[in-house]
């Protein structure tokens, strides 16, 4: 199971958040969601995984709930807050700067 | 922590401090279903449920790790992690109960004596008296031909007051002994006459009632007085109708006009144990005969104002004593005026003494430190398997190291508020049993500035001892934890520390033990001073007469009746009476001059301690007569004025002569001359440790007092003489009062308090740091020993004798010792120099003083280890060899 490559590390808060702003979901879910999503391209390892949930509930971007799931399995639920709404535009907005110029500098033709 | 996100995260935070264990349940839970999921998802991709299950762990990777690192996230504060530590600590502290108990211990000792002697230099010297801008007082003094200080007259007093610029006020300060009288008794008070402008002048708001009024302080109106706080409530039982109210002292009823207030201190008194009872005007003036300009018997008290410094003031001083001199050049036997801010007059004394003590319990403190850390370090080594876990479960080494200051910090806590409690204990014991005679003493208090002491040094403590075995502890090879064996470079290199730990702890003790030592001969050689007297089987009172009583003729027929009663009395060998005791705090000094040598300015004649003794007194103190005559009964008002001298001044003033038949005047140069009858030994009178002085002794009937001594020696139990007597004199007149009862070995005694206060502490620390030294090398020698119990058995089972084991074991243990012995001789020889002000004919250097306590440490080190040593060499070889 490889981490997301060291440039993406950062920005597991937002792919985190982002997801979460679809629908609520459970950790491992998450980690399904992420991995289909991206074409098998972003997995993350379940160790850091958890680590980086409990901190986005800390910072109060996303809150958590216990609930059943579809098979009556009592499941923790992350579901994004207000505040976690304003993060994921900001971080979202940040990430676009980020890879159009890393993009600019790429396309530059050799001289 | 972004304010906005309280409400949210606020709860959160709360939860992950109070409900720890639903969280940690969470947690688990949470993992649980992601592992369960993960299992699902490949038990439907064909895998056996046991291997999928393991997949998905694997493919989790560390458990724990993980959940400490979702702990690190949801880290409420560093208070949480404080909490966990303090936790944790208290709970291995509880498993290890007895290193726990020796760790606190010796803090506690450590801090606490500490603790005691900051409270009492606290309270003593750095607390700033009651006064406004205290900083402005000043005693002013006049100077003797010698530098030295010198009371001041009531004219000259006058002059200072009219001439300087530099004061907002000036005032005078003579004592005052009248006596209360009751209805069926009287009472001596201590009491002080003062300028109206004093209490002013101290900035001083009265409890109730109100200050003298200038009319007052005027002969005639001055029959008002403001009494003490203490002895208000004492005597008057803190009557709130007193203001107003008459007090009979003496013949004389003197209305109470004031009330000090309870924090008043008695700044005037030269005995911190009898603080000033009442306060009456000085009423001064020029027609009196003691009011003239060289009677030296008041002392001045005045406050700077706001825009003037002491250097100014002082050379303003200087110019009007000049000026004086140059005016009345007979009347002054130096010029100069001496400034001395009145808290320096107060606790000047005993600054060197307080403060050397504070050196000297510092070192039992580091010594602890030692103590502990060696403790800490033999913990630190036991608790390397914890070290590991820890470590392989992902906590780092700043986390562990915290931890284990955590626990330092505890130990260190723990042991200061134990010690905080010793040191209220020591201190109410030092103000209860009178040990030392220190002013302000009994204002001290264990208060907030005490707790503060007592809290830093706990944490400064507890980092000193607990930072280096925290890093040590932390530091993890691993290899070397899982061998167990006990030989190891790691192993080597805490038996190079432990050495080094020993090495301090006899450096320091020698350090203390040397001050001890010198401090305690000091002390002796000034016991074994020959004060001139014998002071075995002498019982003192104080008697003094007041009203009509108090005139020469019926006092002097009064005390020699009371002579002849209680020379009757069974168990009376002889009695006698003086008007100043030697070491009793009295003085009366006058200036001789003596016939064909006395000096141009008479001033600057010398000046003589003045005795007026009855007969029987010189037999009843064992003062010798060396040549001469005792004062009999032909030695009465209007037979020739006689007069004995004491060995000092006959060779002063007539050395190689025959100084019976010499004549002298006393004080007043025109006075009747007296005649020398006789030459008695030197007497001490100020101190055990003040140079001799000459001494004058007059019959009390040509010169008499009407405040005496009576001096009784006894042939049996004194308790029992001293109520005879005292009955004896209440039968000739129940209204003279008796005080100060004491035997003149209780009289010595006091006078000393200060320096058997300053011996004994040093004796007790120095005491403890022997112990501490003791307990730690015998730790120390233990612990190695112990740890070598597997090389110990293979020696003896290679043939090696026990007593050459043991000699190496006791060698190798000396080695540091004697080395820290040697640094410790060295940093003595250079530290006790700041003693000498406190040592009396001792030398900081005195080399038996160092010998003696270099063997009593070398021998108590060799105790310590040999032990130890010689229990391990007990053991059976074949047990030890199969120690691992």
């Amino acid at each position: 199971m490889s981490k997301p490559s060291d440039l993406v590390q950062g920005t597991l808060d937002l792919l985190l958040l982002k997801i979460l702003a679809l629908e609520p979901m459970n950790g491992y879910a998450i980690s399904l969601r992420l991995k289909q999503v991206s074409g098998d391209v972003l997995q993350v390892s379940d160790g850091s995984l958890y680590p980086a949930l409990h901190k986005l509930e800390q910072e109060g971007w996303i809150t958590a709930e216990w609930k059943p799931t579809e098979n009556n399995r009592r499941a923790k639920f992350y579901s994004l807050t207000r505040l976690g709404q304003g993060q994921l535009e900001k971080e979202s907005a940040n990430w676009s700067r980020l890879s159009s110029a890393i993009s600019n500098v790429v396309k530059l033709k050799e001289a | 922590m972004r304010p906005k996100h309280w409400f949210y995260t606020f709860p959160l935070r709360m939860r992950s401090l109070f409900k720890r264990h639903q969280v940690e349940r969470d947690l688990s839970d949470e993992f649980q279903f992601h592992l369960e999921q993960k299992s699902q998802q490949y038990m439907a991709g064909g895998l056996s449920a046991e291997e999928a299950r393991r997949k998905a762990r694997r493919e989790f990777g560390g458990l724990e790790v993980s959940k400490e690192n979702c702990r690190d996230a949801r880290r409420v504060s560093h208070i949480q992690d404080l909490l966990q530590d303090l936790g944790f600590g208290l709970r291995m502290l509880r498993n290890s109960p007895a290193f726990a108990l020796v760790a606190i211990l010796t803090l506690a000792l450590g801090i606490g004596a500490n603790t005691a002697i900051f409270s009492v230099i606290h309270g003593v010297l750095l607390r700033p008296l009651p006064f406004p801008k205290q900083d402005q007082l000043m005693m002013l003094w006049e100077k003797n031909d010698d530098g030295t200080r010198s009371n001041t007259s009531w004219a000259t007093f006058m002059d200072w007051n009219k001439l300087n610029h530099s004061f907002a006020g000036v005032a005078a300060v003579s004592f005052w002994s009248p006596t209360i009288v009751g209805a069926h008794d009287a009472e001596t008070l201590n009491g002080f006459r003062v300028s109206s402008a004093f209490f002013d002048l101290m900035g001083v708001k009265l409890e109730r009632g109100r200050n003298f009024l200038p009319l007052e302080d005027v002969r005639g109106n001055n029959f008002v007085a403001i009494l003490s706080y203490g002895f208000w409530q004492q005597r008057f039982g803190g009557d709130v109708e007193i203001i107003g109210k008459p007090v009979q002292l003496g013949t004389r009823a003197y209305t109470v006009v004031g009330i000090l207030p309870a924090d008043f201190p008695s700044v005037l008194s030269f005995d911190p144990r009898k603080p000033a009872e009442i306060y009456t005007p000085l009423a001064y003036d020029a027609t009196l005969p003691y009011a003239c300009r060289n009677c030296h018997h008041l002392r001045a008290v005045a406050r700077l104002k706001d825009t003037v410094s002491m250097a100014q003031a002082d050379a303003e001083m200087k110019q009007i004593s000049y000026a004086l001199y140059h005016e009345y050049p007979t009347d002054y036997s130096a010029p100069g005026v001496i400034l001395t801010p009145l808290e320096d007059y107060l606790v000047g004394d005993v600054r060197p003494v307080l403060w050397a003590l504070l050196g000297s319990v510092g070192f039992v403190l580091l010594i602890a430190c030692v103590n502990v850390a060696n403790l800490l370090l033999a913990w630190g080594a036991r608790r390397q398997r914890e070290v590991a876990l820890r470590a392989a479960l992902g906590a780092g080494r700043t986390r562990m190291v915290r931890q284990f200051l955590t626990e330092s910090l505890l130990l260190s806590l723990l042991g200061g508020g134990f010690g905080l409690f010793l040191a209220w204990g020591g201190v109410a014991l030092l103000q209860r049993i009178h040990l030392a005679n220190l002013p302000r003493l009994q204002d001290v208090h264990i208060d907030s500035w005490t707790f503060a002491f007592s809290f830093g040094v706990s944490l400064l403590t507890g980092l000193a001892f607990g930072l280096l075995p925290a890093f040590r502890a932390s530091k993890l090879d691993l290899n070397e934890t899982l061998k167990e064996s006990g030989k190891s470079s790691a192993g080597k290199e805490r038996y190079r520390l432990r050495g080094a730990l020993v090495f301090a702890d006899v450096a320091l003790a020698l350090l203390l033990l040397t001050g001890a030592g010198l401090m305690m001969k000091s002390f002796v050689r000034l016991l074994e001073v020959n004060p001139g007297f014998d002071p075995s089987h002498t019982l003192t009172l104080t008697l003094s007469l007041w009203g009509p009583k108090s005139a020469d003729a019926p006092a002097i027929g009064f005390f020699e009746e009371v002579l002849q009663r209680v020379r009757t009395l069974p168990g009376v060998e002889s009695a006698g009476i003086v008007s100043q005791l030697p070491l009793g705090g009295n003085m009366d000094r006058y200036g001789v001059h003596v016939e064909g040598k006395s000096l141009p300015n008479p001033e600057e004649d010398p000046s003589a301690d003045r005795y007026s003794i009855t007969p029987g007194y010189l037999r009843a103190m064992r003062i010798p007569l060396l040549r001469g005559r005792e004062f009999d009964e032909r030695d009465v008002v209007t037979s020739p004025q006689v007069a004995l001298v004491n060995e000092s001044m006959a060779r002063e003033f007539w050395p190689g002569e025959d100084p019976v038949g010499k004549r002298f005047r006393m004080g007043d140069t025109k006075g009747p001359w007296k005649t020398v009858v006789g030459v008695v030994g030197d007497v001490l009178h100020k101190g055990l440790d003040a140079p001799h002085t000459i001494q004058v002794y007059l019959p009390n009937t040509q010169f008499t007092d009407s405040m005496v001594i009576l001096a009784v020696r006894t042939s049996n139990d004194q308790a029992l003489i001293a109520a005879a007597v005292r009955s004896e004199i209440v039968a000739l007149d129940p209204q003279v009062p008796v005080s100060e009862v004491a035997t003149m070995d209780e009289v010595i005694s006091a006078s000393v308090a200060n320096q058997r206060f300053g011996a004994l502490l040093f004796l007790l620390f120095g005491a403890i740091a022997l112990v501490l030294t003791a307990v730690g090398i015998y730790g120390v020698i233990s612990y190695g020993v112990a740890q070598r119990t597997h090389e110990i058995g293979i020696r003896l089972a290679l043939g090696a004798a026990r007593h050459e084991v043991l000699s190496l074991i006791v060698r190798e243990a000396m080695k540091p010792a004697l080395l820290g012995a040697a640094l410790g001789l060295c940093a003595a020889f250079g530290l006790t120099r700041l003693l000498s002000r406190l040592l009396y004919n001792v030398k900081p250097t005195d080399p038996i003083v160092f010998v003696a306590v270099l063997l009593l440490l070398i021998g108590v080190a060799l105790l310590a280890s040999y032990i130890p040593a010689r229990r391990a060499t007990r053991v059976d070889p074949m047990i030890a060899l199969r120690y691992e």
